[in-house]
């Protein structure tokens, strides 16, 4: 957290604050998430631990197997500071799915975003194509557009999200979370990474690389359309300024079939608290995930709403309808799944990542790197 | 001076010695005992600082990693490339500058800039010259009919990319050590050369090698350590990643890995302590060995 | 000596051409960090900015407040120079000066922990940091940096050449062994002590990986700290990265140029004594 985005925050805390006589909220900014989740860890360890704090999806499992965090149940069903019927099935459904671990929730959602496709509106246009919408689209508007200078289609370098996705739209599982289990090294998955694979040495297609991220080389115009996180639209329009014409659309769709990853931070509630610091910080997850908050997060920082009745408001409607870009995000709530959340699951990501390198790098077939990644995965999942 | 310690001159010396080795005890030595000792957890639990079980596992564990084993390779690759080029190119500057040349200060302090900015900051600077498609090296390679590289993202290139970094970095600390060696040399044993009717190269192999190997010994010391415990580069330069597909994943890389990353903190202390064995047995088989063929003056 | 088999011309060229190579990242590094977005990816490269956007600076003092990390960087390399002055005085004569039991023994144990990665010790010192309450504080920047076993080694050696006929002369004088310490050993090994200090300051102003891990503040950030806010954001602005990375790098090279004489005798010395 840092620039506008931790401005955004501190405002939101000062409202809290000023609202919330007997609570004073006081923010730590801990740097990158990976910072984060470090230095909670540490904290963990000394004792030390904050009374709330937002975290990775993927590392609440390492929290609960650790017994870090509180479970919110109780606070959720309480009739006085509780979350009605309602209120909570206002909360977006993959979200909720995400937050909770056999109905018990751990979390409540955040900062959230999805992969959505942009695309370098002036490139289609100069070729008379249409915005694509499915992996046979994208395949011949990268075919076409690809010349000296231009890749049609660019991945980021965290592009396992979209093997996730498409190993989804094939029909296969990524990782199985009820028996912790890898199951990438299917039919499915070396289909849907050859299906990569393919693209990346045609060379219609290439990954950020040393850029780090898409946006830079997409907003210079060397790259006509990218899958990236829904989170980067501050930084494409940023980028793009005065360079190209851009917008976004939804994940493209294989065979019919929709599915993109959502992913992002929720925020827990630590257990070493008091009851106290408890309720309070319990009333400010509420306050940070309600309606308001949660439209004025998602305009200031580019994080998808998480709540549906926040889409409704009049100030989130007019700003979509003035940065459309930010429409396609919430578009897509119905085809949304996330990655598994078991222990392990970082470096799981390390091990795949690495594995799918070495595919790429023709070290390795890609039955051979996805069946090696597939063991050490199980080997770390054991665990 | 006294010459033999007494009890009292110990008490003394402890006084002396306590601000220091307070610091030194607690910040150094017991987390260097602590991490030792975590390297033979196999059964814990670190929040709450309970050991179940201690034993050896952790060490059959790494060794049987194949990114443990790469990252010794790749840590040798990396102290191999560095260290005797590094050697190499500062021992030449530092015979031309010793040369009784103008503007000695100058080109001194030119070569020596590198060494006192930020890791931080010059890996990112570099970051940018090595940009396949927009940067400086590459661009330049182009006047020779080089294709781009891929720098940073090519496995068979990103060692070569740290090691360039490395060297560039610490090219001045050596230049400046082996200039002062030089300087310290008695301008007789080149007269007596020169009277012998020695050649140049033949001055250089048997007067300045020789009387310079004190100083070529303290350096290949401080470089090799330095060269083993190398990370700020590497996380700097590649974005906090150990380079494409492994191939700058050096020791110290894995332990912050283990630690950090995945919370092995087991097998991260075992791999931290394999990284000291190995560059202890090096500093003790360099000792040996400079007792043998460095002259001292 | 070398004069005969290269000609002084070669060598001038041979140097400058290094010396070029030396400068080129700085060089570059200022030229990108001057420039508009739009000539920062320009092929072939674009030396001289046509205009010169000084306001990448202040623009990057916008997403970190770099002035408050610079304040933090000095007071910190601050003080833990001048402590690490005062232990390394203190060790570096009971080493050269007294002959105490265990000495050798204890000194090979110090000089055996240079060779331990520090990485290794950021977890134990994290933990004992926070049972001292100390995380998210200066003290927790400065003090496990005030005593330096390479300091004390140096420094010992140094002590070591400073003849002990000295020490006699200031005992039949009647003067006190630490004040004999303070105005006469210390004062002697000025040209050590300055040169020990001077990497330190380098060392402290450059630190990374311990000041991200024990801070949480913003405010009690250090330099090299506020540079990674830009680059864990996605999309890297490469002029705003360079501005960034100029304002950490130009403070050391500003001291560098004043205390040039110091550094460069200083780190020979540290060769020669080796």
């Amino acid at each position: 957290m840092s620039g506008p985005h931790e401005e955004a925050l501190k405002g939101f805390i000062e409202q809290f604050n000023s609202e919330h006589e007997n609570i004073t909220v006081e923010p730590m900014n801990q740097g990158s998430y990976d910072d984060l989740e470090q230095k909670i860890m540490a904290a963990a360890k000394a004792k030390t631990l904050p009374t709330l704090a937002q975290a990775v999806t993927n590392v609440v499992p390492e929290y609960i197997g650790n017994d870090f965090i509180a479970p919110l149940n109780d606070f959720i069903e309480d009739p006085e500071i509780g979350l009605s019927e309602e209120e909570l099935a206002d909360y977006v459904d993959v979200f909720q799915q995400s937050s909770s671990w056999d109905g018990t929730f751990y979390s409540l959602p955040f900062s959230k975003s999805t992969r959505v496709l942009y695309y370098n509106s002036g490139i289609l246009e100069e070729h008379n194509l249409e915005v694509p919408e499915t992996w046979a689209d994208i395949r011949n508007i990268s075919e076409t557009v690809t010349a000296d200078g231009v890749v049609g289609m660019g991945f980021e370098n965290s592009y396992e999200s979209e093997f996730q996705a498409i190993l989804k739209q094939l029909g296969g599982t990524y990782i199985d979370e009820a028996s912790n289990e890898a199951t990438f090294a299917s039919q499915e998955g070396m289909e849907a990474m050859t299906m990569i694979k393919d693209m990346i040495d045609e060379g219609i297609a290439r990954t950020a690389g040393e850029d780090d991220y898409m946006s830079n080389p997409f907003g210079i115009g060397d790259v006509a359309m990218y899958i990236g996180s829904s989170a980067g639209i501050p930084h494409v329009a940023s980028a793009a300024e005065g360079n190209i014409e851009w917008s976004t659309t939804t994940f493209p769709t294989l065979d019919g079939e929709a599915a993109t990853t959502f992913a992002g931070n929720d925020i827990v509630m630590f257990n070493q608290a008091e009851e106290a610091e408890q309720k309070a910080a319990w009333e400010f997850m509420k306050f940070l995930t309600s309606p308001e908050v949660t439209a004025d997060w998602s305009m200031q920082s580019g994080y998808l709403p998480v709540r549906y009745s926040a889409q409704e408001l009049p100030e989130y409607q007019s700003f979509v309808e003035e940065n459309p870009a930010y429409a396609a995000g919430s578009q897509q709530f119905d085809a949304g799944f996330f990655i598994a959340r078991v222990q392990g699951g970082d470096a799981v990501r390390n091990i795949i990542l690495e594995e799918m390198e070495l595919i790429l790098l023709d070290e390795k077939s890609v039955e051979q790197g996805l069946t090696d990644a597939q063991e050490r995965a199980n080997e770390a999942l054991q665990k | 001076m006294m010459d033999k310690p007494t009890w009292k001159s110990t008490l003394r010396a402890f006084l002396y010695l306590l601000p220091a080795l307070l610091i030194l005890i607690v910040f150094n030595i017991y987390p260097i005992i602590k991490s030792f000792l975590m390297s033979l957890y196999t059964d814990y639990d670190f929040y709450n600082d309970v050991v179940y079980e201690y034993g050896l596992s952790n060490f059959s564990d790494i060794f049987q990693d194949p990114n443990f084993i790469k990252a010794i390779v790749n840590t040798t690759v990396f102290v191999i490339g560095v260290v005797p080029v590094s050697i190499v190119l500062s021992l030449a500057i530092a015979i031309m500058l010793n040369s009784k040349i103008k503007a000695l200060s100058f080109f001194r302090t030119i070569y020596f800039l590198p060494f006192v900015t930020s890791v931080v900051a010059v890996a990112i600077v570099w970051g940018w010259i090595f940009h396949s498609d927009y940067g400086l090296l590459n661009y330049f390679l182009g006047f020779f009919g080089i294709d781009p590289i891929e720098w940073l993202t090519d496995p068979t290139y990103s060692m070569p990319a740290l090691i360039i970094l490395s060297v560039w970095k610490g090219l001045g600390f050596n230049i400046i050590i082996f200039l002062a060696g030089l300087q310290n040399i008695n301008k007789q044993y080149y007269l007596a050369a020169q009277v012998d009717g020695a050649s140049a190269w033949h001055r250089f192999l048997s007067v300045t090698i020789p009387l310079l190997s004190p100083t070529m010994f303290f350096i290949s010391i401080i470089s090799i350590i330095n060269a083993f415990k190398v990370f700020d580069e590497i996380f700097a330069l590649f974005n906090g990643r150990p380079g494409p597909a492994n191939s700058t994943l050096t020791v110290v890389y894995y332990v912050y890995q283990k630690f950090y990353e995945e919370w092995e903190f087991g097998l991260a202390s075992a791999a931290a302590f394999v990284l000291f064995i190995i560059v202890f047995l090096f500093t003790l088989i360099q000792l040996s060995l400079g007792k043998k063929f460095v002259h001292y003056q | 000596m070398v004069k005969s088999a290269l000609s002084r011309t070669t060598i001038y060229i041979l140097l400058s051409l290094g010396a070029v190579l030396m400068l080129l990242p700085f060089v570059w590094m200022i030229s990108t960090s001057l420039k508009a977005p739009n000539e920062v990816m320009a092929m072939p490269p674009v030396w001289v900015p046509s205009e010169w956007k000084f306001e990448n600076f202040t623009e990057a003092l916008k997403v970190a407040p770099f002035d408050r990390y610079f304040i933090n960087s000095v007071i910190v390399t601050i003080v833990s120079t001048i402590g690490e002055l005062i232990t390394t005085i203190l060790a570096a004569y009971a080493f050269s000066r007294i002959q105490f039991f265990g000495r050798d023994i204890a000194f090979a144990v110090l000089l055996g922990t240079m060779m331990v990665p520090s990485e290794v010790l950021l977890i134990p010192n994290f933990v004992t940091l926070s049972n001292l309450g100390w995380i998210d504080t200066y003290s927790a920047l400065i003090v496990p940096w005030t005593a330096s076993v390479f300091a004390i080694f140096l420094l010992r050696q140094y002590f070591l050449g400073i003849p002990k006929e000295l020490s006699f002369a200031a005992k039949v004088d009647g003067c006190s062994e630490f004040k004999f310490l303070w105005y006469v050993m210390a004062p002697l090994a000025k040209p050590a002590l300055i040169t020990v200090e001077l990497l330190k300051v380098i060392n402290s102003w450059n630190a990374f990986l311990w000041p991200i891990i024990v801070t949480n503040s913003q405010e009690l950030r250090t330099l090299p700290v506020g540079l990674s806010a830009f680059t864990t954001e996605a999309g890297i602005k490469y002029e705003l990265l360079m501005a960034a990375s100029s304002m950490v790098i130009f403070p050391m090279l500003i001291l560098f140029f004043i205390m040039q004489k110091y550094i460069v005798a200083g780190v020979a010395r540290t060769g020669l004594k080796g």
